[in-house]
C-alpha cells in the first residue's frame, strides 16, 4: 500500500500557531491516557504538536495515570474515587485539560462528579475539572479555532465516531472539519459510523465473543468503504477494529488516531514499521 | 375476591411509595397545577398538519397513503351516501349486502337494492358505521361504544366504511382529549372510546405488513359536508 | 423452546452465538425498525420538544404516584371497575385465575401484554386446565411453539415464515396450503375468529391507565385487543402501576412517542379507552370488568433510586438500537424484558444476584438513551447496578481482583508508569511483524483479535526523555 505522509508544511503550521497565539496563551494539561501511553505515544505526541499550534503552552504532568473507567465500568466506586483524587490533584491547577480520546475525556467530564457526589469538597473540584477538561480534536476546533493548514496525505478516509466522544460530548463535526484541509486526504462515509465496535472497555474481554461479533461487522462496513485509512479519536476502538482487519487479514487499511494525521507526524513514529511493509 | 389480602397488598403498595417519596406534596391544588403546566407544551411537541383546515388535512394525510389500507372521498350530503355506499361494493366486486349501523340518521337513508343487514360475525362482511369524531394529525375516526354502536361492527368485517361528519373533524388528538373530558363532565363517558386509524395489520411475520389480520383489510372513510 | 434462565447468561450467549441464522433474523426486524424510526422522526420537527414532555408526564405521575394511584382507584370504582392490588407476580396471577374460577370459565382469550408474561400468567392459566388463546398474531406463534417472547414488541421475531407454515398447519382447524405470507394470517384471522366470539373471559393488558377518569388505554395495530374485550361476559385487565398518567391528554403526547420509537408508525391503529363494564343499554361489551394492580418490584424500583426506569412505555426501541441484543437475540437474557431495558428491569423483578451478568452484556455506548423517547439514562442505570453487585460481591472472583488491582495501582501513578513499561517490553516480546496474535493474560482480546505491537517505549518514558534531552542541551 502506497502511504505517502509528507510533513506539515512548517510555515503553515507556524502561520497558525502565530495567529491562535493572539486569542489564548493557554496552559493545557494533557492526559495522555492509558492506552496512547502504553500502546500508541505518537498520539501522545501529535496532541502536543497540534496544541502548540494552535497557541497553547502544553505540559504532561508525570504523575498521571489512568482515567479510572475499567474501575467506575465494573462498579468499583470506592476504587475509582481514589483514582479520580489524584487525577484532581494533578490536574486542576490548568487552564485546560486536554484528552485525546472521547471515552477518557467523557469519564473526567461526566462520571467523577458522579462517585464524588456525596462529598461536597472534592465534588467541587470534580466540577471545576469537568468545566476544563475537554477532547483533544473538539478542543483544538471549539475552543482554539484551528485550522491544520499544509499537511498531505494522499488517500482516503474513514470515520468512526467513537461513542463517548459522539454522544457525551458531541464530537462529530469537529474531526471532519480539521481532516477536510488535509490536502489529497478523501473523505469515505461509514455506514453505521456511530455504531459501537464493540470495544466497550472491560467489555471486550469479559463478553469477547459477542465483541467479536460487533466488530466484525464493524470490520465489513469498514472495508466496505474501500478508504486507505480508518480514522477515529479513542485507541480503544481503533485497536479493537485495527485488531479485527488485522486477523482477517486485511492489510490494505489502516487505522490512525486523527490526530497522528492532523499533526503530519505520522510517518516519523510509524516509519519503521512501514519500512518493513 | 379476598378483601382482607386486597386490603393488605393495597396498604402494601401505598406504603411502599410513601415511604420511597417522603416528600410528596398533599396539595391536590399544586399537584393538578403541575399537570396542567406539562400540557401546555403540546403546542410545540406535536406533527404539523397537512393543510391549515383539520378535514383538508384529514383527506390529504389519506391520500398521501399514510393511514394504512384508508381511502376516503367527500360526500355534500348524507343522501349521496348509499350511492357512494354502492359504488365502494362494486369496486371491490362485493355483494350488495352490508351491515350499517342501526342510527336513524342512517337507517332512514333510501338503500335501494342494498341488504343492509347482514351478520358480521361471518367472514368477509361489510360494515358501515358512523364516526363521532375524526383526528386530522392522525388520520383518524373516531367511535363510541353506546345502545347504537357495537364496537365489535368496527372490528369483525374484512371491509369498513366509516361516515365521518366534516364538522366534526379536529386537529389535534389533542383537541378529542378536550371533548372526552367535557363528556367525563357530563357523566356521559361511554364504556369504550376507540380511535381507528387504519386497517387491522400485523408485520409479525417475517416483518411484512398484512392487512386484515384480524378485522378489516380495506377502510373507506366517508366524509360528509352536512348531515 | 424452554425458556432459559436469567443466571445462566453466559451459557445462554453461547448458545445463541452458536445459531448460524440468528443474527440474520433478528436483523430482519430491528434493521427495518430501526429505519422507520429514523424517518418518523424526521418527519417530525417537534420530536425532542415532544421528548421532554413525555419525560414530564411520567416523572410528574411517578413524583405523585401515591395521589395518581388513589384517584384512579377511585374513578375506576366509580365507573364500577373490581380493583384488586397485588404486590407480587404470583399474586397476580392467583388473583387472574380465581376470577377465572369464579366465573367457571373454560376459554379465555388474551391480547398481548408484556405485564401479563412478566406475572406468568401463561403458565398459571396453562397449569389450571383453562384454554388460553393469544390473540395477538405474534403471541398465537409463540404459544403454538411453546416459546417464550423474543422481543417485546415483535415477540416471534425469531420464528421463520417456514416455521409458522409448519405451525399453522399442524394447528389450525382449516389451514392453509399455501406459503404465502397473506394466506398465513388468514389461517390465523379464521382460526381465531370463532375464539374471540366464544370465549369467556378477556384478559387484556394496558398502555396506560387514566387517573382522571379510572380508564385503560390499549395500542395495538391488530385490532385484537378490542376483539379480546368486547366478545367475552368478562373482561379482567393486567396492568403495572407505572402505567399511570393523570389524565386522557397526558397519555396523548406519550402515544406520539411510543408508536414512532415502536415501529416507525406516526400513530399505530387502534387506539382505545376501556371504561369499565358494559352501560345497561349498550350493544356489546362485557358485563363485568376487573383490574388487577401489581407491584412486582416497582416500589422497590422507586426505593432504590431507579425511579427513571419507571418511565419505560415499552416501545422496544433500546434493544432494537442495542449491538448487544442484536447479536444474542432476546432470549439469551432469559427474561421476558430483554435488551437495555430488560438488562434494568430483571434485576427488580427477580433478583440483582440472578440478573447482574446482564448488566454487564453492555458497551455502555449510549445508543439506547439517545433513541428512547422517554429520556431514560438506561447506561447510567446499567452502570448503577453494577456498582450495587460490586457492592454485594456478586461479581465473579477474578474480575473483582483484577479491577481492584488495577484501581490499586491507578491510585500510585508512578508506580502505574512503572508497571505500564514493564508491560510494553512484555507486549514486545510477544510481538511479530508488529502485531500480537496471542499473549498470556489477554486471551479475551486476542481470542478473537489482533493487538496492534506498541512502541519500545511509552508515552511517558520518551517524553521524559525528550524533556531531559531539552533541557540538557539548553
Amino acid at each position: 500500500m502506497s502511504q505517502e505522509i509528507i510533513n506539515a508544511d512548517v510555515k503553515g503550521a507556524q502561520s497558525n500557531a502565530i495567529k491562535c497565539l493572539n486569542i489564548s496563551e493557554k496552559k493545557v494539561g494533557l492526559f495522555v491516557t492509558c492506552l496512547v501511553n502504553t500502546m500508541r505515544p505518537s498520539v501522545g505526541f501529535a496532541a502536543i504538536k497540534l496544541l502548540e499550534d494552535a497557541g497553547c503552552t502544553v505540559d504532561v504532568p508525570e504523575s498521571q495515570s489512568c482515567c479510572g473507567q475499567p474501575a467506575f465500568n465494573s462498579g468499583d466506586d470506592e476504587g475509582t474515587r481514589q483514582i479520580a483524587y489524584q487525577t484532581i490533584k494533578q490536574f486542576e491547577t490548568f487552564d485546560y485539560v486536554v484528552v485525546p480520546s472521547g471515552s477518557c475525556a467523557a469519564m473526567i467530564k461526566k462520571n467523577f462528579v458522579e462517585v464524588l457526589k456525596d462529598q461536597p469538597e472534592w465534588l467541587a473540584r470534580a466540577e471545576h475539572l469537568a468545566s476544563i477538561t475537554h477532547e483533544l480534536l473538539s478542543f483544538l476546533v471549539d475552543v482554539c479555532d484551528f485550522e491544520p493548514s499544509g499537511v498531505e496525505l494522499e488517500g482516503s478516509y474513514t470515520y468512526h465516531d467513537s461513542c463517548s466522544g459522539y454522544r457525551s460530548l458531541h464530537v462529530y463535526e469537529q474531526p471532519r472539519k480539521m481532516l477536510a484541509n488535509v490536502k489529497g486526504l478523501d473523505h469515505r462515509p461509514l455506514h453505521g459510523h456511530s455504531e459501537c465496535c464493540g470495544f466497550g472497555g472491560t467489555f471486550c474481554v469479559k463478553y469477547s465473543d459477542i465483541s467479536n461479533e460487533i466488530v466484525a461487522e464493524k470490520a465489513e462496513n469498514v472495508l466496505a468503504t474501500e478508504a486507505d485509512y480508518l480514522l477515529g479519536g479513542d485507541m480503544g476502538c481503533l485497536m479493537n477494529m485495527a485488531g479485527k482487519l488485522n486477523r482477517e487479514g486485511h492489510k490494505e487499511i489502516e487505522a490512525l488516531h486523527t490526530a497522528e494525521v492532523l499533526a503530519g507526524l505520522a510517518p516519523q513514529i510509524l516509519g519503521g514499521k512501514n519500512a518493513s511493509k | 375476591m379476598n378483601k382482607q389480602r386486597n386490603e393488605i397488598s393495597r396498604e402494601r403498595i401505598f406504603d411502599a411509595i410513601r415511604a420511597a417519596a417522603p416528600t410528596v406534596t398533599a396539595d391536590v391544588k399544586a399537584i393538578q397545577a403541575e399537570a396542567a403546566d406539562i400540557l401546555r407544551e403540546s403546542e410545540f411537541a406535536r406533527p404539523d398538519l397537512l393543510a391549515d383546515d383539520a378535514a383538508d388535512a384529514l383527506v390529504q394525510r389519506i391520500e398521501a397513503g399514510l393511514v394504512i389500507g384508508t381511502s376516503c372521498e367527500q360526500i355534500a350530503t348524507m343522501d349521496a351516501l348509499p350511492n357512494a355506499v354502492d359504488q365502494f361494493l362494486a369496486k371491490y366486486a362485493l355483494p350488495k349486502a352490508l351491515q350499517v349501523q342501526r342510527i336513524e340518521r342512517l337507517q332512514k337513508l333510501n338503500w335501494g337494492s342494498l341488504s343492509t343487514e347482514v351478520d358480521i360475525k361471518n367472514d368477509n362482511t361489510v360494515g358501515l358505521c358512523w364516526a363521532e369524531y375524526g383526528i386530522a394529525e392522525t388520520g383518524t375516526f373516531v367511535v363510541h361504544s353506546g345502545p347504537d354502536m357495537p364496537i365489535l361492527l368496527n372490528y369483525l368485517p374484512l371491509y369498513l366504511i366509516a361516515v365521518v361528519p366534516r364538522s366534526k373533524i379536529l386537529p389535534y388528538m389533542d383537541d378529542y382529549a378536550l371533548i372526552a373530558n367535557e363528556i367525563a363532565q357530563r357523566g356521559e363517558t361511554p364504556r369504550n372510546m376507540c380511535l381507528i386509524s387504519g386497517v387491522s395489520g400485523t408485520t409479525d411475520i417475517e416483518g411484512v405488513l398484512i392487512q386484515g389480520a384480524h378485522g378489516p383489510e380495506v377502510l373507506h372513510m366517508i366524509i360528509v359536508e352536512d348531515q | 423452546m424452554q425458556a432459559n434462565k436469567p443466571e445462566n447468561f453466559y451459557q445462554n450467549v453461547k448458545d445463541a452465538l452458536a445459531q448460524p441464522d440468528l443474527k440474520m433474523i433478528i436483523r430482519r426486524t430491528t434493521d427495518k425498525a430501526e429505519a422507520k424510526r429514523a424517518e418518523a422522526i424526521a418527519n417530525f420537527p417537534g420530536f425532542e420538544n415532544a421528548r421532554k414532555q413525555g419525560q414530564k408526564v411520567k416523572d410528574h405521575t411517578i413524583k405523585y404516584m401515591d395521589h395518581y394511584l388513589a384517584e384512579f382507584e377511585k374513578n375506576a370504582l366509580a365507573q364500577g371497575t373490581i380493583i384488586h392490588w397485588a404486590s407480587t407476580a404470583e399474586e397476580a396471577s392467583k388473583i387472574v385465575l380465581d376470577i377465572c374460577r369464579q366465573h367457571e370459565a373454560k376459554k379465555v382469550t388474551r391480547s398481548k401484554s408484556m405485564l401479563g408474561e412478566e406475572i406468568g400468567l401463561s403458565h398459571a392459566l396453562d397449569n389450571s386446565g383453562i384454554e388460553r388463546v393469544e390473540t395477538d398474531l405474534a403471541e398465537h406463534i409463540i404459544q403454538l411453539a411453546g416459546d417464550p417472547p423474543s422481543h417485546i414488541v415483535w415477540p416471534a421475531m425469531h420464528r421463520s415464515r417456514e416455521d409458522v407454515i409448519k405451525l399453522f398447519r399442524e394447528y389450525h382447524k382449516d389451514p392453509t396450503y399455501s406459503e404465502e405470507i397473506i394466506d398465513l394470517v388468514r389461517s390465523a384471522r379464521r382460526d381465531l375468529r370463532t375464539k374471540f366470539l366464544t370465549a369467556d373471559i378477556g384478559i387484556s393488558g394496558s398502555n396506560f391507565l387514566l387517573a382522571d377518569s379510572g380508564s385503560s388505554c390499549t395500542v395495538t395495530n391488530e385490532g385484537n385487543a378490542e376483539l379480546t374485550i368486547t366478545p367475552p361476559k368478562v373482561h379482567i385487565v393486567t396492568a403495572g402501576i407505572e402505567k399511570l398518567v393523570p389524565s386522557m391528554a397526558h397519555a396523548i403526547p406519550l402515544l406520539r412517542l411510543l408508536t414512532r420509537s415502536a415501529t416507525g408508525s406516526e400513530i399505530t391503529q387502534y387506539i382505545t379507552f376501556h371504561n369499565g363494564a358494559k352501560r345497561p343499554n349498550d350493544a356489546d361489551g362485557p358485563e363485568e370488568c376487573h383490574m388487577v394492580l401489581v407491584d412486582n418490584g416497582r416500589t422497590k424500583m422507586l426505593a432504590d433510586g431507579m425511579e427513571e426506569m419507571l418511565r419505560c412505555i415499552r416501545c422496544g426501541a433500546c434493544m432494537n438500537h442495542c449491538v448487544v441484543y442484536k447479536h444474542i437475540g432476546g432470549h439469551a437474557y432469559g427474561s421476558v424484558y430483554p435488551g437495555p431495558m430488560g438488562s434494568v428491569l430483571t434485576p427488580h423483578l427477580n433478583s440483582l444476584e440472578v440478573a447482574n451478568k446482564q448488566t454487564h452484556a453492555c458497551t455502555l455506548n449510549g445508543r439506547c438513551e439517545e433513541v428512547c423517547p422517554v429520556n431514560i439514562p438506561l447506561p447510567k442505570l446499567l452502570r448503577s447496578l453494577r456498582a450495587q453487585s460490586w457492592d454485594k460481591k456478586y461479581e465473579p472472583l477474578t474480575n473483582r481482583f483484577v479491577v481492584k488491582a488495577f484501581a490499586a495501582l491507578a491510585k500510585r501513578p508512578m508506580l502505574f508508569q512503572w508497571v505500564s513499561s514493564c508491560g510494553v517490553i512484555f507486549m514486545k516480546l510477544c510481538s511479530r511483524k508488529g502485531w500480537i496474535r496471542s499473549m498470556p493474560l489477554a486471551g479475551g482480546w486476542t481470542r478473537n483479535r489482533d493487538l496492534i505491537e506498541p512502541e519500545s517505549k511509552t508515552f511517558m518514558q520518551q517524553y521524559k526523555a525528550m524533556k531531559k534531552a531539552k533541557s540538557d542541551g539548553a
